[in-house]
């Protein structure tokens, strides 16, 4: 089995230097510039919230909800961690996007073909055995890459040697867990970090339950209807009988007098 | 006198042709220029009005075909005969500038079928796509018979009638589990979006909510689409129906409003609608026009018994049922999402467009065809009921 892929991003350690957007962008071949946040040309951006630096990204959920809205499926983990789109099956329907409780898959509003993007967590680099190109840039080792359970370990050992670090691993447990991580000095509220709407539970549970009603509800409503209409035909039948029955008697009737 | 009603039809043509000329140049926008240039939608705002409008009021308004089609073959409700083809030939063409709506929506339109091949049975968007497409194919099976009636081939009309007539029952049943299954489905498309959705509208019930709202509000369309019929076309229905109809949609709302209402309560939201919000501000529009202005005036018989009371009040339910509707799809989002959305004139003159086009449709069947029962002989007054006693007018 390969083994989970993750990366930690440790937002005590960042100095805002923008390389990891930067070197996200020259992969993509999207220009250099700046963006001040996640947009169809910018899968990281690195904000600044109150002197912090912190870097926006998929979170590489392991029960995405984007994944799980999908119609059509073009969305989905791969045994390694990331979370990738399928550009050929999407029908550009941007449920993904509503669904998504990190705001992170963006559209390409201006095209006349328009697709989503977001980071692939490098996935076809990661699948011939480098690194991500945002990790390979860091200069602080910030964000690293690496096996998900060691960089766990890792993520608790520097929490450990550090008192000013939080003691919480963000992206360990929120919403199921993912394949990006990251520890910090300031408190994750404090960061724009929002309460997991749904706690430790995946997304993709919020549906679940009213899908997984529906069976029993359409086997009962189908057996109530069937039953009524049978009711409803019965008395047809018994009113039509009755009729009938009415009008022989009176025929008898007629013929006896 | 002469000249009036031609200065009327020439007003009327005006609206249609400004209607269709704007339609048609915001058609062109979006599938030459693509979503900027045509609507206003944005990374926070995915989906605007092509979906609460087209889409949500869309369907939610059609619910009167599988509602009145389940009272008159289920339930054996014949009362409602009269208004069933009526009902169906809505819910018909509400599907089909669904269908239409559809392909503007989606970012990548020559890809429609993918649904139907590429399955993704966790998605609600899925099931939704599937039942609705389903679901079109038996409103097309249910309405089939007003169109080949009237075909000139006798052997071949009534053999596929005679088929038709055999298997109808089967097809109304499954008709009213999908139409069930898709209304609910509808609200629930919202479920996911936990956290982004104000508290007055998400609930882990909101499918249920969808789909008893949905009802009333498709009975008020059909009451207001044969009131229109009835002043303008050459159709009659006994009035009473309508006005029982108004009483049962009196009844869905209470209903509603009760679930909704414990739904809040439940749900520790009932606080948000007295907060000095937005939000509130719809909410309370939404509750006066869906359920408090309606349940009120149609308490009283003089408003459920009188055609004009009865119809603008159906329209006030419409009316509110669309705000509802756009609450959940467009208002509830737009303080977690940090943004502040008003749809593109292009997105309202292509929505306007189809749903004009529904209309105009829905106007010539009643016209060729045998929707609603025709008028033979010319009464004294339209709305008479079959008692024989004129309606008060
Ligand atoms: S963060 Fe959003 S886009 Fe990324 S995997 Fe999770 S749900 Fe999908
Ligand atoms: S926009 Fe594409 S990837 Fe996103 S949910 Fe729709 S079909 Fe799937």
């Amino acid at each position: 089995m390969t083994k989970q892929k993750a990366m930690l991003i440790d937002i005590k350690r960042c100095i805002g230097c923008l390389s990891c957007e930067t070197a996200c962008k020259q992969l993509h071949g999207f220009g250099t510039d700046p963006e001040p946040t996640l947009s169809d040309t910018a899968f990281t951006v690195v904000e600044t919230r109150g002197g912090t630096f912190v870097r926006k990204v998929c979170m590489h959920c392991n029960d995405p909800a984007c994944a799980s809205a999908c119609p059509v499926g073009a969305i989905g983990k791969t045994a390694m961690g990331p979370v990738v789109y399928n550009a050929d099956k999407c029908i550009g329907c941007r449920y993904c996007m509503l669904a998504c409780p990190y705001q992170v898959p963006r559209y390409q509003w201006t095209k006349l073909a328009p697709f989503v993007k977001k980071c692939d967590m490098c996935a076809d680099r990661i699948e011939a055995g480098k690194s991500t190109a945002c990790a390979e840039a860091c200069p602080v080792e910030a964000t690293i890459f690496g096996d998900r359970d060691s960089l766990i370990a890792e993520a608790w050992s520097r929490i450990r040697g550090d008192s000013s670090y939080v003691p919480r691993i963000y992206g360990l447990e929120e919403l199921g867990g993912g394949s990006v991580l990251f520890v910090s000095d300031v408190p994750f509220e404090k960061l724009g970090f929002k309460p997991a709407p749904t706690g430790n539970q995946p997304m993709p549970t919020l549906t679940a339950s009213a899908l997984g009603d529906s069976p029993k509800v359409v086997i009962m409503g189908g057996t109530i209807l069937s039953a009524l209409y049978w009711v409803t035909q019965r008395r047809h039948e018994v009113a039509l009988a009755e009729a009938e029955e009415k009008a022989t008697i009176n025929r008898s009737k007629g013929k006896r007098s | 006198m002469i000249a009036r009603i031609k200065s009327e039809i020439t007003l009327w043509r005006v609206i249609v042709a400004i209607i269709f000329v704007t339609g048609l140049y915001a058609t062109y926008i979006r599938f030459f220029e693509g979503f900027r240039a045509s609507t206003n939608l944005s990374d926070q705002m995915p989906w605007g009005l092509w979906v609460g409008l087209g889409t949500l009021c869309g369907i939610g308004l059609s619910a009167a075909g599988f509602g009145i089609s389940a009272a008159v073959y289920l339930l054996g409700m014949e009362r409602y005969r009269p208004i069933l083809r009526a009902s169906i030939l809505i819910s018909f063409l509400g599907y089909l500038t669904v269908m239409v709506g559809y392909l503007y929506e989606i970012g990548l339109p020559w890809r429609f079928w993918h649904p139907i091949v590429m399955w993704n049975h966790r998605s609600m968007l899925f099931d939704v796509c599937i039942c609705i497409m389903t679901y079109t194919t038996v409103l097309t099976f249910e309405f089939a018979p007003a169109v080949i009636e009237k075909l000139p081939w006798k052997a071949f009309r009534e053999t596929v009638l005679r088929y038709h007539h055999k298997i109808l029952i089967g097809v109304v049943l499954a008709g009213v589990l999908l139409s069930s299954m898709h209304q609910s489905y509808l609200g629930g498309l919202f479920l996911i979006a936990r956290g982004k959705i104000h508290p007055l509208w998400y609930s882990q019930y909101m499918h249920a909510l969808f789909y008893l709202s949905a009802i009333p509000a498709g009975l008020a369309l059909t009451v207001m689409a044969i009131y229109l019929s009835m002043r303008s076309l050459n159709v009659r229905v006994d009035f009473s129906i309508l006005s029982d109809c108004g009483r049962m949609i009196q009844m869905l709302l209470i209903v509603y409003a009760f679930f909704k209402f414990l739904d809040l309560v439940s749900n520790q939201a009932l606080g948000y609608a007295f907060q000095r919000t937005s939000e509130a501000g719809y909410f309370w529009l939404e509750v006066l026009l869906f359920l408090a202005i309606p349940i009120f005036l149609l308490s009283y018989d003089f408003v459920r018994s009188n055609p004009e009371r009865l119809y603008w009040t159906s329209a006030i339910v419409v009316a509110g049922f669309m705000v509802d509707r756009l609450n959940v799809s467009i208002n509830s989002l737009q303080t977690a999402m940090g943004t502040h959305y008003v749809p593109k004139w292009t997105e309202l003159a292509s929505s306007v467009l189809v749903i004009a086009a529904g209309v105009i449709a829905f106007r010539y069947a009643v016209i060729y065809l045998d929707i609603l029962p025709k008028m033979t002989v010319k009464p004294a007054t339209r709305w008479i009921s079959n008692a024989g006693v004129p309606a008060q007018a």
